[in-house]
């Protein structure tokens, strides 16, 4: 209890970061991603010295991961409620099957996708946003019809209900290129709500050090990705 | 060895627990099997709360995909016997 309180005073937090402090969480973000997820490419920071918006600052830059390659999420329908002991829940049993749409044997003989990811800080809402484009094999640009066939269901669900607030095609911050971006609008508020619970926060203020960790199990979850669950171990 | 007998698989006690200004649930702690995705405690959250969104995370800061399995998250994120889900009613996105 008392740790809680002290927590609250040292950190009245808003979940957001400064630019000094994203360059610190990309880089831990990277190096763990590194030893915990080296079957996959890397995140790397990629250094822009020269960046019109930015003040003087000597970390200027933004995380890049290339050639990423999505795939399908394996839940299977499941047999509701007979799992679940009778006397501890009935309340699960109705379940419904689950929405099997984004499955089916198809995708097995589907070309693999490439898809480029960037996390680039931003100045205005001070968080990371994503930034992301995909392309076939060959190079050629994906449409984005052919996006949301790669995406999980509820990715797709949210992109027809909030056309305008979840992904939209912007031009990269550094690249000055049309990349796609996932809106920043709420994420000081959802990290700040990841945070309430983290006990980490209370023992050694490794906030920078999770931050990115933390946003990336929200923001992957667009796209079906996974952080691996070793990565979230405090030590 | 697959079974769905109540002896052999393995139950995770799962705490709901409010956030924000998000609704207590009358039942918040139930058991559900450890081979379950984290998808099944989401879905009944939400129809339990009858929002299609949901803000639902663990501690640790994290939020687990929905295609991760109760006894992982247990095994990683799992107190006194218990694991903690935490959820709020803002949404992620929009």
């Amino acid at each position: 209890m008392d740790i809680k309180e002290d927590a609250e005073n040292v950190f009245p937090w808003d979940g957001t970061l400064t630019s000094s402090d994203f360059f610190r969480a990309a880089h831990m973000f990277s190096d763990k991603w590194r030893r915990f997820n080296n079957s996959v490419p890397p995140w790397l920071w990629v250094p822009c010295p020269k960046h019109c918006l930015a003040s003087s600052h000597e970390v200027e830059g933004y995380l890049s991961l290339k050639k990423m390659f999505l795939l399908k999420s394996s839940e299977k329908k499941q047999d509701a409620g007979s799992l679940i002991s009778k006397e501890e829940s009935n309340m699960l049993e109705d379940e419904e099957p689950f929405d099997c749409a984004t499955l089916g044997p198809e995708s097995d003989y589907h070309e693999i996708n490439h898809y480029d990811f960037h996390v680039v800080y931003s100045a205005s809402y001070k968080v990371p946003v994503l930034y992301f484009r995909a392309y076939h094999s060959d190079g050629q640009p994906l449409l984005f019809s052919e996006i949301e066939k790669d995406l999980p269901g509820l990715s797709v669900k949210l992109l027809s209900e909030s056309k305008w607030t979840f992904i939209t095609q912007e031009e990269h911050p550094y690249l000055n290129r049309p990349w796609y971006k996932l809106h920043p609008c709420g994420t000081s508020e959802w990290m700040k709500l990841l945070f309430s619970t983290h006990k980490c926060l209370t023992t050694n203020g490794s906030t920078i050090e999770h931050y990115l960790i933390s946003w990336f199990s929200v923001v992957g979850q667009v796209f079906g990705l996974k952080i691996p669950l070793d990565m979230l171990n405090c030590s | 060895m697959a079974t769905d007998s109540p002896g052999s698989v393995r139950k995770v006690v799962v705490l709901l627990r409010a956030t924000g200004d998000a609704p207590i649930l009358k039942q918040a702690k139930f058991k559900i099997a450890g081979t379950d995705k984290f998808a099944k405690v989401i879905d009944f959250l939400r129809r339990q709360l009858h929002r299609d969104t949901l803000f639902v995370y663990v501690n640790s800061a994290f939020s687990p995909n929905p295609d991760e399995s109760v006894i992982d998250l247990y095994k990683n994120f799992g107190i006194d016997g218990k694991l903690v889900v935490n959820y709020a009613c803002s949404m992620a996105w929009g």
